[in-house]
């Protein structure tokens, strides 16, 4: 039983980054109905700039929320100069536009800083000596910077529940979301909105990229493209258009990743599932998910009409 | 058909753009011409070039085989795949595992390697039948995800190596290119770059003739409409999973080739970015054009080259420009840039100049109708596809 408590706890704590990257991916899906190839990417140019940031002798909690803001203005900078314009021009041209975000960003982070190309140490929020754990009924332990990263998914969460429900701006988010069309005879702002959107979803994966750089201790260029497909599995498992999903989704992609790449060991099937196979197995049950409900399980399906 | 129009053919006609009913002679001088002038090239390129650089045009068929096979999915079919790298890999596995272990020929891994992918992409397509848009590409990119450990199992299990030899496919001796020493590698790269062409332009004929088939016509129709192509009797399971099988078995033609011009490969050698490669290929010259997926990956894949070999030697760069990822990151902003000046790609681009100097009319319907009444409805329909 602490085995498997250990294992939920260890599979929780890298769930809760694929949740905040899948927040993003949600966020930007609900505005546009486009899945953002980009966003592991863009999480990570904010990162590195918070790591460059951190490097000048700004403390790093600071560090990460100037690059969260200046992230929520690049992201709306990148929906109006090209995401907007590219949507008017062909209905691929916006799957065309984030894959080349993605080739694009990427390297533009190694040239813009050019040490976070050969990998920097990032420095963490919460507590991480050996010694900084609780230590639960049963001897499963629980480190802080777990139960850190945990909470500020969950904060986050909060905030964004509240943000959508509670303000006019989330008001005006959901109406777009489910309807731009009407959204925009009622007046509401639309392109404000969506712009507003992928501020929000760059400024999410730049806390979650700095919660992914903590917990490696490191950041480098390739950090964020598992991160990246884990969080759209996520994303998808929970439905694409439902906040809570992404977090769901997320929490439970960490926790059967970690339950799959530990429990077999004892199995014969170990010679075919283990550590390096637990991804695959995670996606297999992901499609399974998938076959039941198609839009995810707490996605909304939409009705046709001819 | 109204008054209007017929008073705009009446009157003087105008002389640009002009008029070329399709078949008549005049277009099959065009079409001739067309045919003749790259035929011209691939022989030229065939007789002349260096081993290097029949290798990369090798190469580049590779990616225009993978690329027309997702054209056939995502462009006329409207299902997306990122997954399609996993076909590739699987048939280059296939074929270096058959070949170097159980003896096999070469050839009939070939026909293994298609068989093998067209089940993998018949199985994929089954639960496409439930999932929509970025569901079925999360799917398919789950795949493409997966496959790599896969391989590493297999790698690990099978071949109890970390990779896997090619199948070092060698020339018949009835091509003449047999000879030994110092010329054998440039006979061999002439053969593998014919097998590239032949193979690219099996390709393209399967893909044009289903396009124009009746099966093509459901392939589109279920692209813009499911739901109208399901009332209009169009069987949707069959058709989609009958295409994805069918370009997951063009994938893996392109995967064979691979296998026989790699020496080595290994589980990293068919990734995601692999998928990306091909729909950054198809987006560049056109998607849902027949030309489209072979004139996007020649062009992406020199400019690849192009960029990967100079970008990092141009000193007019300023400073931190000139080194590290250049060629990536210039790569990424060409594809952007890209899609605002010909957001249909290369062909889409060239087809809308075109249209200006001439317009391809389409045959009359039925011969009996007099000339002139059809005369009248010509420029109109002349602007599908």
């Amino acid at each position: 039983m602490a085995h498997l408590l250990q294992y939920v706890l260890n599979g929780l704590a890298n769930g809760s980054m694929y949740a905040l990257v899948a927040l993003g991916i949600v966020v930007i899906y609900r505005g546009t109905n486009h899945l953002n190839f980009a966003q592991g990417e863009m999480a990570l140019l904010a990162t590195a700039g918070a790591w460059w940031i951190n490097d000048k002798g700004v403390p790093l909690a600071a560090a990460i929320l100037l690059a969260a803001a200046i992230a929520f203005i690049g992201g709306g900078v990148i929906e109006f100069g090209l995401i907007r314009p590219a949507g008017r021009k062909s209905p691929f041209a916006v799957v065309v536009v984030t894959i080349g975000l993605f080739q694009g960003l990427n390297s533009f982070t190694s040239l813009l800083f050019p040490k976070v190309g050969n990998g920097v140490k990032f420095g963490t929020l919460f507590p991480n000596k050996p010694a900084d754990f609780f230590r639960l009924p049963g001897g499963a332990i629980w480190r802080y910077e777990r139960i850190g990263v945990l909470v500020t998914v969950l904060v986050i969460t909060g905030l964004l529940f509240a943000l959508f429900q509670k303000t006019k701006v989330g008001l005006a988010m959901r109406m777009v979301a489910n309807n731009p069309e009407s959204a925009k005879l009622a007046g509401v702002p639309t392109n404000r909105i969506l712009m507003m959107s992928w501020g929000l979803s760059a400024a999410i994966g730049a806390i979650g990229g700095a919660l992914i750089g903590g917990i490696n201790a490191n950041i480098n260029v390739s950090t964020m493209f598992g991160v990246f497909l884990l969080a759209s599995a996520a994303a998808t498992l929970g439905g694409l258009d439902s906040p809570l999903g992404a977090v769901v989704g997320g929490l439970s992609l960490g926790v059967i990743e970690s339950l799959v790449s530990n429990y077999p060991k004892n199995w014969v099937a170990s010679t075919y599932i283990g550590a390096d196979t637990a991804i695959a197995v995670a996606f297999l049950i992901i499609l399974v998910v998938l076959l039941v409900r198609p839009s995810g399980l707490f996605g909304s399906s939409r009705v046709e009409r001819v | 058909m109204t008054t209007t129009m017929q008073s705009t053919s009446a009157g003087a006609p105008k002389a640009w753009p002009r008029p070329i009913p399709d078949s008549s002679p005049l277009h099959w001088v065009f079409r001739v011409i067309g045919v003749a002038v790259i035929a011209a090239i691939a022989i030229y390129i065939g007789l002349n070039a260096t081993p290097s650089t029949l290798g990369n045009v090798t190469e580049a068929c590779i990616l225009a085989i993978a690329a027309v096979a997702l054209n056939l999915l995502l462009g006329f079919n409207g299902q997306i795949s990122i997954g399609h790298s996993t076909f590739v890999g699987l048939a280059a596995f296939a074929a270096g595992y058959t070949v170097n272990f159980w003896h096999w020929n070469a050839y009939w891994s070939l026909v293994l390697g298609i068989v093998l992918c067209f089940l993998l992409g018949f199985a994929l397509g089954l639960p496409a039948l439930r999932l929509k848009g970025p569901y079925l590409a999360l799917v398919t990119l789950a795949v493409a995800f997966v496959w790599p450990t896969v391989a590493k199992k297999f790698l690990e299990q099978k071949v109890k190596k970390n990779s896997l030899k090619g199948t070092h496919l060698s020339p018949p001796t009835w091509t003449g290119l047999v000879s030994k020493g110092k010329d054998a590698r440039l006979d061999k790269a002439i053969f593998l770059y014919w097998c590239g062409i032949i193979l690219l332009l099996v390709a393209y004929v399967v893909v044009r003739n289903l396009r124009k088939s009746r099966i093509g016509r459901s392939l589109v129709a279920v692209r813009d409409n499911e739901t109208a192509a399901a009332v209009m009797g169009v069987n949707l399971k069959f058709t989609k999973t009958i295409t994805f099988g069918i370009s997951a078995a063009i994938a893996g033609t392109a995967g064979w080739l691979s296998a026989a011009r790699l020496d080595v490969f290994n589980d990293t050698s068919f990734t995601i970015l692999n998928s990306i490669k091909y729909l950054l290929a198809l987006f560049l010259g056109g998607a849902a054009t027949l030309l489209g997926p072979i004139v996007g990956a020649f062009a992406y894949f020199f400019l690849d080259d192009y960029l990967r070999s100079h970008a990092p030697h141009w000193t007019w760069l300023p400073g931190q420009l000139s080194k590290g990822p250049i060629a990536s990151f210039l790569l990424g902003a060409i594809v952007i840039a890209f899609v605002f000046i010909a957001p249909f790609g290369l062909v889409g681009f060239v087809k809308d100049q075109a249209r200006r100097v001439f317009i391809v009319t389409p045959r009359p319907l039925r011969p009996a109708l007099t000339p002139s009444a059809l005369d009248d409805e010509r420029p109109e329909e002349s602007k599908g596809e």
